[in-house]
């Protein structure tokens, strides 16, 4: 484990490198779109910390990412063009107008009866800051609920499951405040000080990579720590754990609700990348594709996830710029995923290790030995 | 009130037409089949190609529909499934990507779109099936008017349970399949030839999607993609009700059936289904065994 540790260190550092140099290499528009797939690969870290670290497979993932991307799209919203030119001085988003009744005041705090909750996203830090807390607060209660009622496997599957279903009728219910199946669209930019960022422009290329290299960097960190060893132990054997005097419940919680802080954070980076925010980005589809590219890239692995939803995306969007095989490269894709599972249980990721360890590690693992073994004979010199 | 409770019954028996197959296959042999909602759909196909080019109306469909279906989840079987017993969270993964195979070659007319052939009743658009005319308008009991379709489905559900129930509580598989539900090894000692009773189940459980899929294509739009949001359904119905029991499957699709149908007429219908999710989520961390859930040993 240890001589495997500078190897993957050396890995993680490669990858920052390459995707710090890609603009070189890009024109706008690829540097626009590799950032969204910059953050499903975050998404992709995400899955491989509830799933390969802690043994919880969440299928409800885009509830994480929605929460985030919605959070920090309201505050855009309200500092779009579209919201400050309705009529009024105070930002008033136009779908409320739209639907408003007549006679109705043109504020936000009373234009339909629950627009108020609008008010405090007039900030833009305020929408960021809820992009964090609203995740984290939301896995906070489920995982506290779930795990300690010690709720595993397949159910808590289905639990995120049918709970990311549930959020995105009721998103699309809110028609008033959320502009239901539409959702919120035409963003404006997101500002620190006097910087805009363009999702078009190098400076929000950089943003996204950075946030990544550091969520994946202290991902990497936080599964090292004493609390990630005892959660592997949980996630390999739950009972045992629990004998052993651990407080289960609490460390799935803790890194359930990790997981979700990352998925937040992707969704608000996403949205602006994307400049939209959507009930699709809660449908069962996108939750368990999420699923797929951590399978893929290796489940165990954080950064081989995050790879795997890179190179499945980067791969997609070349394969379908040619016409027709837009639907044909789907079929493939379902069939690489039916063979990975099949024949690669642990993804690129666990080739990569497996690799890793038939040439590397075997050798210097030899070195070791013999110069401990030299070292104890001359011991035994003396 | 009466009619309200009849399209609840009716929400009922649709759920319940795709949890039978997966209350089978998921109890009996610990396989998330996500490719069932794909037999669904195969089975709605089924009944607008045999429309199409045999000039047979729905009832004909059914039983050509279970063959389809069920030779179909055979193959898969043999293929996929089998070398993935006792990896419940893989079968998941494998089965979607098989799902997303089934979607694909429906929407590509089996690739042969590529060549410019094209399959009249496949590719990505939306299809009809008309259904005859006995099956069209409505009835009167009890000064409600009812309709038709809906009572044929539940008359169909009802049947299709009844002979569920008797496959697997009468028949000598039957018995052999429970075995199984219990335990695998211990039925394997015992003599039974858990392969072969695995694929025949696995087989039996498509085949009973594929019967749902004839019903579904009676009242929705048949298109490549309609089967996903039911798979997930049926796996909430059976969840719900316990897994391995039919029993459970039969209460909890009733009760989720009604609570859709009475809540949807008191307000619209995106509430009800989410008043439903709800509903299960709070009965699955109430009661996660199910509500009918067998006694293990």
């Amino acid at each position: 484990m240890s001589s495997k540790r500078p190897i993957d260190w050396a890995l993680y550092a490669v990858f920052v490198v390459l995707i710090m140099l890609a603009p070189l290499v890009m024109d706008s528009f690829w540097l626009n779109r590799v950032a969204k797939y910059l953050v499903y690969g975050m998404l992709g870290a995400a899955i491989a910390l509830s799933w390969g670290y802690a043994g919880i497979l969440n299928l409800g993932q885009g509830l994480f990412f929605g929460a985030g991307a919605y959070m920090l799209a309201m505050s855009l919203k309200l500092a779009s063009q579209t919201s400050l030119q309705q009529g009024s001085d105070k930002p008033v988003p136009d779908f409320m107008l739209w639907n408003a009744e007549p006679g109705a005041p043109t504020e936000l705090c009373c234009i339909n009866k629950a627009s108020f909750l609008w008010l405090p996203f007039q900030s833009q830090w305020f929408g960021v800051a809820m992009g964090l807390v609203l995740p984290v607060a939301l896995a906070g209660i489920l995982g506290t609920i779930v795990f300690r009622k010690r709720i595993s496997g397949v159910f808590v599957s289905i639990i995120t499951l049918a709970l990311v279903l549930l959020v995105r009728l009721v998103v699309i219910d809110a028609q008033p405040i959320t502009n239901g199946f539409n959702g919120l669209t035409d963003l404006g930019w997101f500002k620190v000080g006097d910087l805009e960022f363009d999702p078009y422009v190098v400076p929000t290329y950089y943003l996204v990579a950075v946030s990544l290299s550091l969520v994946l960097v202290s991902a990497r960190l936080l599964v090292e720590t004493r609390a990630g060893i005892i959660l592997q132990a949980v996630r390999d054997d739950q009972n045992r754990a629990r004998y052993l005097g651990f407080d289960v419940p609490s460390y799935q919680t803790f890194f359930f609700a990790v997981s979700a802080a990352i998925a937040g954070f992707a969704g608000m980076l996403y949205v602006i990348v994307s400049e939209f925010a959507s009930p699709t980005f809660m449908d069962l589809t996108f939750s368990i594709t999420m699923v797929v590219w951590a399978a893929v890239g290796g489940r165990s692995s954080i950064l081989g996830a995050c790879i795997g939803a890179i190179l499945i995306n980067v791969i997609s969007a070349t394969v379908s710029e040619t016409e027709g095989f837009a639907e044909a490269w789907k079929a493939v894709i379902g069939l690489i995923f039916v063979l990975v599972v099949l024949y690669l249980p642990r993804g690129l990721g666990g080739l990569a290790h497996d690799l890793v360890d038939r040439f590397v590690v075997r050798k210097r693992g030899g070195g070791e030995r013999a110069l401990r073994v030299t070292s104890t004979s001359s011991q035994a010199a003396e | 009130m009466l009619e309200v409770l009849f399209i609840g019954l009716s929400l009922g028996s649709i759920l319940l037409l795709v949890a039978l197959g997966l209350a089978i296959t998921y109890g009996a042999m610990g396989v998330i089949n996500m490719a069932h909602g794909e037999m669904v759909m195969v089975g709605a196909y089924v009944t607008v190609l045999s429309g199409i080019y045999l000039h047979t109306n729905i009832f004909v469909a059914i039983p050509l529909a279970f063959i389809v279906t069920a030779l179909l989840g055979l193959l898969i079987e043999r293929v996929v499934v089998r070398r993935l017993y006792g990896r419940l969270l893989d079968t998941l993964l494998a089965t979607w990507g098989i799902a997303i195979l089934i979607q694909q070659a429906v929407r590509l007319e089996f690739g042969l779109s590529f060549f410019g052939i094209h399959i009249q009743g496949l590719g990505p658009g939306l299809q009809n099936v008309s259904v005859p005319e006995v099956l069209q308008g409505t009835f009167t009991i009890a000064g409600a008017d009812l309709n038709r379709y809906r009572a044929f489905i539940i008359l169909v559900t009802v049947i299709l349970s009844l002979l569920t129930w008797f496959i697997v509580y009468r028949t000598t598989m039957g018995t052999q399949v429970r075995a199984i539900i219990r335990n695998p090894k211990m039925a394997a000692a015992c003599g039974i030839d858990v392969t072969r009773v695995n694929a025949l189940t696995f087989a039996l459980g498509s085949g009973l999607a594929g019967v749902a899929g004839v019903m579904m294509s009676g009242f929705k739009t048949v298109f490549p993609d309609m089967g996903t949001p039911m798979v997930v359904d049926g796996f909430l119905v059976v969840v719900m009700g316990g897994v391995g029991s039919l029993l459970g499957s039969v209460f909890s699709a009733g009760i989720l059936g009604e609570i859709n149908g009475l809540v949807a007429a008191a307000t619209n219908d995106i509430l009800a289904r989410a008043v439903v999710f709800g509903v299960v989520i709070a009965i699955i961390v109430l009661k996660p065994k199910g509500l009918f859930a067998l006694k293990g040993r």
